[in-house]
């Protein structure tokens, strides 16, 4: 039952990572961005052996009860090699990272990364922790990474001290769960006891810190706004995934949330992470802190999916994360040109982009549609399919359907918040003029790692908005044959 | 033969077209624009010697799959509802492009915007599955945004966002209304004409309550009181083109939405508002005129007299007769004529004087004699002046609601005199009386502007003296829709 050849993508990714931090001594500093080609590329690989797994038939567990390999945590795992193959991309442009840490700066995104795959896959509560810590620790230094930069180190901080604060509420959730049951194996439970709620809900907090959720957000706009800006990236994406994973896993399937009475809990959850993320992004004038406003609202609305419980909601969940990746990445990629360029990233910093160049400018407005939902970009079908899945859970519940009529209207409410500050970034793009600097405005120069990135980010957000039914398809195979 | 796909994606591939040329040609802009959409112009008329008019049902439709997972379809169809609508887009959208032929600010976006625009528009009145209708819906929302924001007014910003937030607020409410009746239908279903049939099976409560959804939606497009003041900010806010669209075919998406969707799909629902829809019915044809009466910008006064003429529309809805829905609907193509020519119009004076203050002008009669003929002419028309188009539709959509509502159709006639009152009154204040010397120099209208007004002027004057045409279009379809609540 060890099953160990199931991990195949994640021993290699960790040992490619190794390797980089080895590499980083033999190479000279001069030729140490080759090591961000390196990683993408160890990304890579282990995104192949992912994909190219033998074909088998439901879920196989592996070390006696730890873990399980399914088509879903392929998904995730896919899902958030990717991210880090993108995060990747926008690191070797970025100039603030020194070079002569780009082995250790690649390696930890890795192992990150790693941590990552082993989450979306455990079925046991110590791996859950240990996977987590995993991510955490690596983040925590990527977090801090622009050393000279003082807003980075605060981030940093804050980042680490709100982690280890969660992480310990979340050992507590673990022990008493142990307590309760008898075993960190999460499995189907009997009728409810108040020590097994209380456990649940401080794992609950556990995994809101990394996905971002109110009240766990608040480590949020600082981490964000300091981190380089490749990192913001990457953990505005895939820890945020991740966690969704893990959490679909946990509260869908091993232990039903309706099962324990959390629905309304988790409900509220989710409306409370919509509406702060989306009530604070309005206030902002920071693009990157509105961002991490706005994925803090987003995660708000995947939790829907879950809260739902259906098979809808799964997809949904599924769904949204994945388009959830593209188009965030996207709008993160323009905001990393753009601030790099005009060394702020305040709005005024977008002020007439759309004279300066207008392609990265429309792409933007797409990215920022999306984000809101507007069809018929990716957003709004990920949307879709989460407010289908709460009305459908509301349908099926009878008495108990109020929750979830108001978790949808809370939600497209919501989106609705989200296009007054997401146009906001349009208004100073299309609406205002270039400030005027010596020499004229200048065009905007965007470097070919970053046009890559648009373009593949681009491409998803359109394609899977116009034709989503090869994404759907794709999210019905892995949402099927769960444990 | 894929005839309404090509009408509603032509101008797509006109606005990708313009996109790829550079920013320095704005000629080469202007003629991709005005081809693409023309050639939609030419196509929505042909199938008009097509459209079999003694059919209620749908023609030229298509179908595909293109959600199989939730059975979202890709599919359209017209019928003599949505036909008129269809060729009144086509219609204003040219004429609008032609009219914004003196943009000169950021040309090559102005055109992407306004043919995306025009894509949503049209995609609206073609598509007969909820989601598709939906997505069109909101399509419409992201050009208007940046065409008032842009090219806007002194206020634009603040337009921009306040007719983005409010319509998709209350679009919203309507997705929330279609994932309800999926859910309800059995099997699920999005197709429209499907769920036309399935209304039998569902309880008061639920139709109410998903009409009220659907309501919201389609009431903030129309608008209807109370959720119209969006209105005449963006109106006023918007270039000339902008408003003309906006009024000529914008807030037909909403009358269509209420024909449409809720009245054959939630009749119940329908029926339990209908004490209420005739209620805001009035107040939009009184409120509406009186508001209109009181402002001295003429841009505002006809915007404000597009929410009572839409009151209109409403009434002859809340008729439920075979006289009242044909008076609604040819109401929405001669308000679209109409208030057309009229913002034009408005937009021609602002761009010479730059001001729309009522009070600062007089006798200009005198000075361009061609364009006070005109305006004459859209305000009479306007107004209700037999012989012109509005005439024919107020009277029906009057007649219509008579039977039902003796009351309120009575109120309503108060609409009618201050609307003639304010017009009048401008007309005085503008074009008769001593000539203000401050417009010696004002010239008459160019060629650009005649060639946008004289479609409207004739087809004006055609559906007044003779509207069977177009009431043939409809009848078919309107006999149905009677028949529906007997």
């Amino acid at each position: 039952m060890q099953n160990l050849n199931l991990l195949t993508p994640e021993i290699a990714l960790c040992l490619l990572g190794l390797g980089l931090m080895l590499a980083d001594l033999l190479l000279s500093v001069r030729r140490a961005r080759l090591l961000y080609h390196l990683a993408w590329f160890s990304c890579l690989v282990a995104l192949g052996l992912v994909l190219y797994a033998p074909s088998w038939a439901g879920a196989i567990p592996g070390g006696g009860a730890l873990w399980v390999v399914d088509h879903m945590s392929q998904f995730f795992k896919a899902v958030v090699l990717i991210c880090a193959i993108l995060a990747l991309m926008l690191s070797l442009p970025y100039k603030p990272l020194p070079d002569a840490q780009a082995g250790t700066f690649s390696a930890l995104l890795l192992f990150s990364t790693a941590g990552m795959m082993f989450l979306v896959s455990a079925t046991d509560l110590l791996l859950v922790f240990v996977a987590l810590e995993l991510i955490s620790l690596s983040s925590f230094v990527l977090a801090g990474f622009e050393r000279r930069n003082r807003k980075s180190n605060e981030g940093a901080i804050k980042y680490f001290l709100f982690g280890a604060f969660s992480s310990a509420i979340m050992v507590y959730g673990i022990s008493l769960y142990y307590a309760a049951m008898g075993t960190t194996h999460l499995t189907a439970v009997g009728p409810a006891s108040p020590a097994l709620a209380l456990a649940m809900l401080f794992i609950l907090l556990g995994f809101g810190f990394k996905a971002a959720m109110a009240p766990m957000h608040f480590w949020v706009p600082d981490a964000y706004e300091g981190a380089p800006t490749p990192v913001t990236t990457f953990l505005s994406v895939a820890p945020k995934i991740a966690t969704m994973g893990v959490l679909a896993r946990v509260f869908m399937v091993l232990v039903p949330a309706s099962g324990m009475q959390m629905t309304v809990l988790l409900a509220l959850l989710a409306m409370l992470t919509m509406t702060v993320g989306n009530t604070i992004a309005i206030y902002q004038d920071n693009v990157k802190r509105m961002l991490a406003y706005s994925s803090v609202a987003q995660a708000g609305y995947i939790l829907i999916g879950i809260v739902s419980g259906n098979a809808l909601g799964l997809e949904g969940v599924l769904l949204y994360s994945a388009v959830y990746v593209a188009m965030n990445v996207g709008a993160f990629a323009v905001v990393q040109a753009v601030g790099e360029h005009e060394g702020s990233y305040g709005l005024k910093s977008f002020d007439g982009l759309s004279r300066r160049c207008l392609p990265v400018a429309l792409v933007m407005a797409v990215f920022l549609l999306s984000l809101a939902g507007i069809p018929p970009l990716a957003g709004f079908i990920g949307k879709f399919y989460l407010f289908a899945s709460a009305i459908d859970a509301g349908r099926a519940a009878g008495s108990g359907s109020l929750i979830f009529y108001a978790l949808a209207l809370v939600g497209v409410l919501n989106s609705v918040v989200s296009v007054f500050y997401y146009m906001k970034i349009v208004y100073h793009m299309f609406f205002l003029p270039p400030r005027q600097k010596e020499g004229g405005a200048p065009a905007l120069a965007v470097g070919p790692y970053i046009y890559g990135c648009l373009a593949v980010t681009l491409a998803a957000v359109l394609f899977f908005g116009l034709w989503p039914e090869s994404l759907i398809a794709h999210v019905k195979f892995s949402a099927q044959h769960l444990p | 033969m894929n005839i309404l796909s090509l009408i509603t994606f032509l101008p797509l591939a006109g606005a990708l077209l313009v996109l790829g040329l550079p920013k320095e040609s704005k000629r080469a802009v202007q003629i991709v624009a005005l081809l693409s959409s023309g050639l939609t112009l030419v196509l929505s008329v042909g199938l008009y010697f097509l459209f079999d008019r003694h059919t209620s049902s749908m023609q030229f439709v298509e179908r595909l799959p293109w959600i199989p997972s939730i059975g979202v379809q890709y599919f359209l169809g017209v019928d003599g509802l949505s036909y008129p609508l269809v060729l009144l887009t086509a219609l204003m959208s040219f004429v609008s492009l032609v009219a914004s032929l003196n943009i000169v600010n950021r040309v090559k976006e102005y055109f992407f915007w306004f043919l995306i625009l025009e894509v949503g528009m049209l995609g609206v009145f073609v598509s007969l599955d909820l989601v598709l209708f939906y997505v069109f819906w909101e399509i419409t929302l992201v050009p208007m945004y940046f065409l008032i924001g842009i090219w806007g007014g002194p206020k634009k910003e603040y337009a921009a966002i306040k007719f983005f937030l409010y319509t998709l607020t209350g679009s919203v409410f309507m997705l929330l209304g279609i994932l309800a009746v999926y859910f309800k239908s059995d099997p699920h279903t999005f197709d429209l004409l499907v769920l036309l049939q399935a209304h039998p099976d569902w309880s008061a409560r639920f139709q109410i309550l998903i009409f009220l959804a659907f309501y919201l939606g389609f009431a903030v497009k129309v608008p209807a009181f109370p959720f119209h003041t969006w209105l005449p900010l963006a109106h006023v806010e918007a270039p000339t083109a902008v408003s003309v669209v906006l009024a000529a075919v914008l807030l037909k998406m909403g009358v269509y939405g209420i024909m449409r969707v809720s009245y054959g799909m939630l009749p119940l629902g329908f029926q339990w508002f209908l004490p209420f829809l005739v209620i805001i019915a009035v107040i939009n044809i009184v409120y509406g005129a009186l508001c209109a009466m009181a402002q001295t910008d003429m841009k505002k006064m006809v915007a404000y007299s597009s929410i009572n003429h839409m009151g209109y529309c409403l009434l002859g809805i809340a008729g439920l007769t075979v006289t009242g829905f044909s008076g609604a609907m040819l109401q929405m193509i001669n308000h679209g004529l109409i208030t057309g020519m009229l913002f034009i119009l408005v937009g021609v004076i602002y761009d010479r004087a730059h001001t729309r203050d009522i009070n600062a002008f007089g006798g200009l009669a005198a000075k361009v004699p061609l364009y006070a003929g005109l305006m004459s002419l859209a305000c009479f028309a306007s107004l209700g002046l037999p012989g012109l188009a509005g005439f024919v539709s107020e009277l029906l959509c009057f007649l219509g609601a008579f039977a039902r509502w003796k009351v309120y159709t009575a109120i309503s006639v108060i609409g009618i005199l201050t609307t003639a009152a304010f017009f009048l009154r401008m007309i005085e204040k503008v074009f008769l009386g001593p000539l203000n010397p401050k417009w010696d120099k004002l010239t008459d209208l160019d060629a650009r502007e005649v060639c946008a007004l004289l479609p409207l002027v004739i087809l004006t004057i055609l559906l007044g003296i003779y509207p069977k045409p177009a009431l043939d279009l409809m009848n078919a379809t309107v006999l149905h829709m009677a028949s529906l609540l007997k």
